[in-house]
C-alpha cells in the first residue's frame, strides 16, 4: 500500500497518482528508453548534493560558476546539466540558458521530456519528503523503445519552446480552457498526460476538494511560485 | 494572481505586496503565518522544517487541511520548474488584468528580460 509508513490521511486522489506517476519512469517514454528516464529520476534525487549546483546556488549570476556537476555518470551532460539547473535554482533559468542547451544537440523535445520528468519527480519526491515517508521507488526498466514521434499540433505562442494548439473558450476562472501552463509542453504530448496526470490531486482551478480553502490554497501556491521566481 | 481573484470572489482584499516582501506585513488570509512557513519547508526540503510543520500542523490546520496544504506546495513547486522551464508568457486576460499588480508586488522582477538582465 501507498505511504504505508504514513499516519496522516492520504487523499485517494493522490494514492492513486502517485504510483502510477513514479512507476511512468520506468517506462519508454517518447524520446528517451526507460532505463533513461530511471537515471535521470535518480540524477533528480541526487542533485541536491552536488557541489557546482552550492556554488551556482550562492553567486550573484549561476552563470559565473563553471564546473562539472557531481553525478552517476549515466547521463550526458547536457541532460545532467537540465535536471540540476530546474532541481535546484530554476527560478534563474534564462531563455539564454535554455538556447545554450539546444546547441549542444539537445532537441527541443528531449529538452521537454526531461523537464516533465524533473517537475514530476519534485511533485512525487516532495509529498514524501514533507510526509517523512520514503520515496517511492519506480521498480525495473521495462523493456522498449521510445517512438520519438514529434506532435505536430504545435504552434509559436511566446514561449520558448512551441506550445500545444488547442481550441480555447474562457473559463468562470478567468483563464482560458486551455491555459499555457497545461500548453507549455505542447511538443511532447506524453509529457503532459504524465505530469498532468499527477498535478491534479495536487491543485485544481475549479471545484477544489481540500479541507483549506481556496484563498488558502491560493497563498501557499503564490508564495511557491515566489520562492521560485516564476513569472507565470 | 489567482489569489487575487480568489479575495475577488470574496470581497476581500489581500496584501499581495506581502508575498514577495516580508517588510510589508501580513497577507490576510487565515492561517497564513503557518501556510507560509509550509510553503517555504516544502519549497527548502528542509526536513528539520517539515518535521516541526507535520507536529504543529495537526493542531493548528487538523490533519487532512494539513496535508493538503502540503500537496499544494509540492504540486506548485513541480508546476513551477515547468513555467520557469519552458518561459511560456501569461495567458492574455491575466496579462491585461494584472499589469498594476504585478508591478507593485514586484512580480515583474521574475520576467525572463528581468533576469536575463540580472542573472546574463
Amino acid at each position: 500500500m501507498l505511504y504505508q509508513d504514513q499516519s496522516l490521511p492520504i487523499r485517494e486522489s493522490i494514492a492513486l497518482s502517485h504510483p502510477e506517476g513514479i512507476s511512468a519512469f520506468a517506462k519508454a517514454g517518447t524520446w528517451f528508453t526507460g532505463a533513461q528516464r530511471l537515471a535521470m529520476l535518480s540524477e533528480a534525487r541526487q542533485a541536491h548534493r552536488c557541489s557546482l549546483c552550492d556554488r551556482r546556488k550562492a553567486a550573484l549570476s549561476p552563470y559565473s560558476e563553471k564546473g562539472e556537476h557531481d553525478s552517476h555518470g549515466d547521463l550526458s551532460d547536457n541532460i545532467v546539466e537540465v535536471i540540476h539547473r530546474l532541481k535546484t535554482d530554476s527560478g534563474r533559468v534564462t531563455q539564454s540558458w535554455f538556447k545554450s542547451i539546444i546547441e549542444t544537440g539537445l532537441s527541443a523535445e528531449e529538452y521537454i521530456e526531461i523537464v516533465g520528468l524533473v517537475a514530476t519527480s519534485i511533485i512525487i519526491d516532495g509529498f514524501a519528503t514533507a510526509l517523512g515517508s520514503e520515496l517511492l521507488q519506480p521498480g525495473d526498466s521495462v523493456a522498449g523503445e521510445p517512438d520519438r514521434t514529434t506532435n505536430e499540433d504545435v504552434f509559436d505562442g511566446g514561449a520558448w519552446v512551441p506550445m500545444l494548439n488547442l481550441a480555447q473558450e474562457m473559463t468562470e476562472t478567468g483563464l482560458p480552457s486551455g491555459p499555457n501552463i497545461f500548453r507549455a509542453m505542447g511538443l511532447v504530448p506524453s509529457a503532459i498526460q504524465h505530469f498532468f496526470g499527477v498535478m491534479r490531486a495536487h491543485y485544481a482551478l475549479a471545484d477544489l476538494d481540500f479541507a483549506i480553502s481556496r484563498s488558502q490554497t491560493e497563498l501557499i501556491a503564490a508564495r511557491v511560485s515566489s520562492l521560485n521566481q516564476c513569472f507565470y | 494572481m489567482l489569489l487575487r481573484r480568489s479575495g475577488d470572489r470574496k470581497n476581500e482584499t489581500y496584501n499581495l505586496n506581502a508575498l514577495t516582501d516580508a517588510d510589508e506585513g501580513e497577507v490576510g488570509v487565515s492561517d497564513e503565518r503557518f501556510l507560509l512557513r509550509v510553503a517555504e519547508a516544502v519549497y527548502a526540503e528542509n526536513h528539520e522544517a517539515l518535521a516541526a510543520i507535520r507536529d504543529e500542523g495537526r493542531g493548528i490546520l487538523g490533519e487532512q487541511a494539513l496535508v493538503d496544504a502540503i500537496a499544494v506546495a509540492c504540486g506548485f513547486n513541480g508546476i513551477t520548474k515547468v513555467a520557469n522551464a519552458t518561459g511560456i508568457p501569461l495567458d492574455e486576460a491575466t496579462e491585461n488584468n494584472t499589469i498594476q499588480m504585478r508591478k507593485e508586488a514586484r512580480i515583474d522582477d521574475y520576467s525572463d528580460s528581468h533576469k536575463s538582465v540580472i542573472y546574463g
